[in-house]
């Protein structure tokens, strides 16, 4: 299988999986930053990401439970900033988009949400300092999509 | 002092004294709430708002939407019945539109004096059931303070007094008339000194309203 | 902010009385119609939440300044004093039960302006000491570091950079001669990336030139929310002094309520001059590129949807058919909750309400109008135009188990574009 150098052809590729394929390989990218984030419904939605046998209701439960770790983490207008905080936002919004029912796709990759609210969790975590980590984590995950399609 | 007296007195030097306080009061009033001024608006407008303060003029008189349309049935409805049974009681009934003519110098068509008779009965029922209720609300209860029961008592008494005199009801005529008089003197002498002002002020407060929103393009 | 004292505050309070405020006061005939255009009164029923009430301590102070009355009792004894225990009394019912969302002034039968008052009230407040702990740390942060939630400049290219990688489109900051420059909240910056992407390629597509301001580009505008006009004039100065540097035509206020009225309405007012450029809000650039046929988008959401109408930006701002016109572009099932446009009810959490962490509670409670009208209704899906509604309604469906999704107008718009090189990254 070609490695997936350039991003173009990573997002080519997460298209041109199914939709099961997409939430799996999305729960890997999330796995990939899940020490950015301390909630435990994070892994529930990674679960039944990864199940292919999941039925609608289990993703339903799933992105409603993803949803309400979204709304515990996002920084209130106003408040001072909690970058670590909000890179733990961005971890919940990729779950949601894992787990997000199928009806509700419209057509969005739930692959590539999740792959740039990863990076964009990456980039909260170290805000003030490093620029470089948010290609390192597009790197990484474009070699978790190669490991996903050579298994 | 006898009636006859005292009715010549409030209706002349009585009600001369209460009319100059009362022009008086209402000009100060004027006078200190435009003294203040109001900065020119300095953003960029989408009109002057003159034509849409004149539009709330009118329209302030109905309501806004459908919550407190259904809401605000009693305040509302009660409100008008009220209003207009008092100005149909002072402005449509032939002996004070004589008063009015000796120093406006024109007058107009009176209504029968039994059809102002029964518009000041639902005027003096509806400020009794205004008054129930400014008791008993919550809201009223909270907000109301003694100047609105002051206020409420020297609206119902030139009402009630005009109703007893023109019925000769328990005392005699000339002591009801000039009681009727000094009652709508006192009146005079207080309004400009208590929320009464409302009834020249609310038009300029409408206007200004609708003036502020018409600068933002809304109409209010 | 210098120190706070009683004296400074009733000055201050003093000096908000104008001619307008003093027609009011002399109008007002405690009719109480007030409390049931206000979402504070009819989701608690406390009447101390009543809008003319909010302002009373300053009525007080008209009293005994402005009229002769007021003085002559003065001077007698016989009137009241506006006391620091008023003051702390005041500080919940005008900051923690006020969101300033305008209802009141459109219901008021005499036709009083209460959200004018109240947004005036609160510069006395402030001045004595009385604003809420969160919203002074929060303008404390706007003028040390240009945000109130303290999102610096890195943070922000960060973001861009995040974003250009995304949709392939170059966030373009500084440039000189562009003919929009983009402000973004906090709010927008730090939950809602996917704003900057959604007006990136509206711009790309429409052909426009736009900038953000490495200077400035705050939206937020801690001051009027607080209601302290020295803060409020430094944080729009810097917008002002940024865009005249820039050279642009437009100042853009984004998907934000307060930001609008704070750099549209009261910017001028606050600098003392008239600007050299306009100031429009994103949905009424947007509406002027469909009505030039600039904005093409394609296909119809067929899910039924309702707009939430934010306050400050219909209401009080005059922007309330764009996000129509908008919407209609590709809403195939769109309908009107009772009472909307610029009789909306308030989400609940504008006017530093959110900002607040004593109100937080009541907030959650005031939601329950909008629980009311979404009832009504049953619609799949609920657009709007504010940062700040749309987490406050998230977090209401979700607090009242309700399923909703809650999408941004220009987000939802930006999904829709037709695409072309211009509006799907290229290399």
């Amino acid at each position: 299988m070609t490695g997936t150098t350039n991003d173009n052809l990573f997002r080519m590729t997460l298209d041109g999986l199914t939709v099961a394929q997409q939430r799996a390989v999305g729960a890997r990218f999330i796995e990939s930053v899940r020490d950015l984030s301390d909630d435990v419904r994070i892994d529930f939605a990674i679960k039944i990401a990864q199940d292919i046998d999941a039925n609608d209701s289990e993703i339903a439960s799933a992105f409603k439970s993803a949803k309400s770790a979204v709304l515990d983490c996002y920084t209130r207008c106003g408040a001072d900033a909690d970058w670590a905080m909000q890179a733990g936002y961005f971890v919940a919004r990729a779950a949601g988009a894992v787990v997000k029912p199928e009806k509700d796709l419209a057509g969005n990759n739930p692959a590539w949400q999740a792959a740039m609210h990863c990076r964009m969790a990456r980039t909260c975590a170290v805000i003030d300092s490093d620029t470089t980590a948010e290609q390192e984590e597009t790197e990484q995950q474009h070699r978790i999509l190669d490991d996903f399609l050579n298994a | 002092m006898n009636s006859v007296d005292f009715l010549l007195w409030v209706r002349g030097p009585g009600l001369a004294i209460a009319s100059i306080i009362f022009v008086f009061g209402m000009t100060l009033k004027m006078f200190e709430i435009f003294m203040l001024g109001r900065k020119k608006n300095l953003a960029e407008l989408r009109g002057s708002g003159i034509k849409e303060g004149f539009r709330t003029i009118i329209t302030r008189s109905k309501h806004a939407d459908t919550y407190s349309t259904r809401h605000t049935k009693f305040t509302f409805y009660v409100g008008w019945i009220f209003h207009i049974g008092m100005f149909v009681a002072i402005f449509l009934l032939a002996p004070h539109i004589e008063l009015f003519k000796s120093f406006l110098g024109f007058g107009w068509p009176a209504l029968p004096t039994p059809l102002v008779d029964l518009a000041t009965v639902i005027a003096l029922i509806s400020l009794l059931a205004v008054l129930f209720h400014r008791i008993t609300n919550p809201v009223l209860k909270y907000l109301s303070v003694g100047q609105d029961y002051v206020v409420w008592a020297l609206t119902f008494l030139p009402l009630l007094t005009g109703y007893m005199t023109y019925h000769h009801l328990f005392f005699p005529y000339t002591w009801l008339l000039g009681i009727h008089i000094l009652s709508v003197c006192i009146l005079l002498i207080i309004f400009p000194f208590t929320k009464l002002t409302h009834a020249v002020t609310l038009f300029f407060s409408r206007w200004y309203n609708g003036m502020m929103g018409g600068e933002k393009g809304v109409q209010q | 902010m210098s120190e706070a004292t009683l004296e400074r505050g009733l000055r201050a309070l003093k000096e908000q009385i104008d001619t307008p405020i003093a027609l009011f006061f002399s109008s007002c005939t405690h009719c109480g119609m007030c409390a049931t255009s206000c979402l504070f009164y009819t989701e608690t029923e406390n009447p101390a939440y009543t809008p003319i009430n909010k302002v009373e301590p300053m009525r007080r102070l008209w009293e005994q300044e402005y009229t002769l009355i007021g003085r002559i009792k003065k001077a007698l004894g016989m009137s009241k004093p506006v006391t620091e225990a008023d003051l702390e009394e005041w500080s919940e019912y005008a900051y923690n039960a006020c969101t300033l969302c305008g209802r009141c002034t459109m219901v008021c039968p005499v036709g009083n302006d209460i959200t004018y008052m109240i947004r005036r009230m609160r510069e006395g407040l402030a001045a004595a000491g009385y604003a809420p702990e969160g919203l002074v740390a929060a303008t404390t942060r706007a003028i040390e570091i240009g945000s109130p939630m303290g999102v610096k400049l890195p943070a922000l290219q960060a973001q861009a950079r995040h974003v250009e990688k995304d949709i392939g489109i170059e966030i373009p900051f500084d440039v000189e001669g562009a003919e929009y420059m983009m402000l973004m909240s906090s709010m927008e910056i730090m939950n809602y990336p996917e704003y900057l992407a959604a007006v990136a390629r509206i711009f790309k597509q429409a052909g426009k030139s736009w900038t953000i301001s490495s200077e400035a580009f705050e939206a937020t505008n801690s001051g009027i929310q607080i209601g302290v006009s020295d803060i409020a004039r430094e944080l729009v100065n810097r917008v002002a002094t940024a865009a005249e540097k820039l050279k642009v035509k437009t100042v853009i206020s984004p998907e934000c309520g307060h930001a609008y009225t704070a750099i549209r309405w009261e910017g001028p007012n606050l600098i003392g001059r008239s600007y050299p450029f306009k100031v429009r809000h994103i949905l009424e650039v947007l509406d002027e590129f469909r009505e030039q046929g600039l904005l093409k988008t394609e296909g119809f959401e067929d899910a039924k949807m309702t707009f939430h109408d934010p306050c400050q930006l219909v209401r009080r701002g005059g922007v309330i058919e764009q996000p129509r016109s908008l919407l209609k572009m590709v809403a195939g099932n769109f309908v009107e909750m009772s009472d909307h446009g610029q009789m909306n009810w308030c989400c609940g959490a504008g006017g530093g309400v959110s900002a607040n962490e004593d109100a937080a509670e009541l907030r959650m409670t005031a939601f329950k109008r909008k629980k009311h009208q979404l009832d009504e209704l049953n619609v799949d899906t609920l657009v709007t135009a504010c940062a700040n509604c749309r987490i406050q309604i998230e977090e209401g469906l979700e607090e009242n188990e309700m399923d909703i999704p809650v999408v941004g107008l220009t987000e939802m718009l930006a999904e829709h574009l037709v695409e072309t090189d211009n509006t799907k990254g290229a290399q």
